[in-house]
């Protein structure tokens, strides 16, 4: 069992990415939040296998949250999935200690070709 | 530098990538419209807007039946299963979103996507219009359009 934390702002865009996860395969435990300030608190009640995390949210977008989780020695597996996914975002992202950036709109497949290294 | 290049075609070919992966899994069910210029009745707007050198929006306006149905195809809903206004305006919205992040990825510069926004018409919205695709999704028009500044002078 593959526990992960989805954390989006919108409830829908959750259920996709949940969706998605499930096609994918594999045999997740998800958690959810609905923006950065919500995930460090469940991180902090329990560290999942992984966090998935959408960039542009309110409260706490997902690059705070990846950098207050770094600074607070959680170096749990992180990866974006957001709408935008330029050069220059793939950058921040990795400079910041992303594993991987899935731009939306996404498939089961694409998923599972970034996930698949994090899990291994 | 990447070179900027928001046309009909790129909006098009953004705009089918995305209903075809998150609505439809058929790039057939969005083409081009012939009756461009035709106002949408009783129209739902889902717009994001991009902060920074590039300053702009992304918008999608179709019916507001049309917007149910997407929505409903979106999250895979039986017609008759009752669905909450807020899941409405959130998955109608996020449409818009995902076809703006990827519209301003086409443009240069480290410009920000705001949070999308949905209602009856656009707020007002800048000059600069750069394109309008007049598309039928499903045969119902559904119509994209794009504004951007083109003030390159303030690109990090």
């Amino acid at each position: 069992m593959i526990r992960v934390l989805v954390v989006d702002d919108s409830r829908v865009m959750r259920q996709i990415v949940i969706r998605t996860l499930r096609q994918a395969g594999y045999d997740w435990e998800v958690r959810e939040a609905g923006n950065g300030v919500e995930a460090m608190a469940a991180i902090n009640d329990e560290e999942p296998d992984v966090v998935l995390s959408d960039w542009n949210m309110p409260e706490m977008s997902g690059m705070e949250l990846l950098t207050t989780m770094r600074a607070n020695g959680f170096e749990t597996p992180f990866g974006f999935v957001t709408s935008e996914g330029s050069p220059q975002m793939r950058e921040q992202a990795e400079a910041a200690g992303a594993l991987f950036l899935i731009a939306k709109p996404f498939t089961p497949e694409g998923f599972r070709e970034v996930i698949e290294p994090v899990l291994a | 530098m990447t070179t900027t290049t928001v046309d009909f075609a790129s909006v098009f070919e953004i705009a089918q990538a995305v209903f075809a992966a998150m609505v439809d899994g058929d790039e057939g069910l969005l083409v081009p419209r012939d009756d461009v210029g035709a106002a949408i009745a009783d129209p739902m707007v889902a717009w994001v807007n991009v902060h920074g050198p590039y300053p702009g929006r992304t918008a999608l306006t179709t019916s507001s039946a049309t917007a149910y149905t997407l929505v409903r195809a979106l999250l895979d809903v039986p017609a008759d299963t009752p669905m909450a206004q807020a899941d409405i305006v959130d998955a109608f919205g996020e449409i818009a979103n995902v076809v703006g992040g990827n519209v301003k990825s086409l443009l240069p510069g480290k410009g920000t996507l705001g949070l999308p926004h949905v209602g009856s018409s656009l707020p007002p919205t800048l000059d600069a219009l750069v394109v309008v695709a007049p598309l039928a999704w499903r045969g119902e028009p559904l119509d994209i359009a794009v504004w951007f500044t083109q003030e390159r002078g303030e690109e990090e």
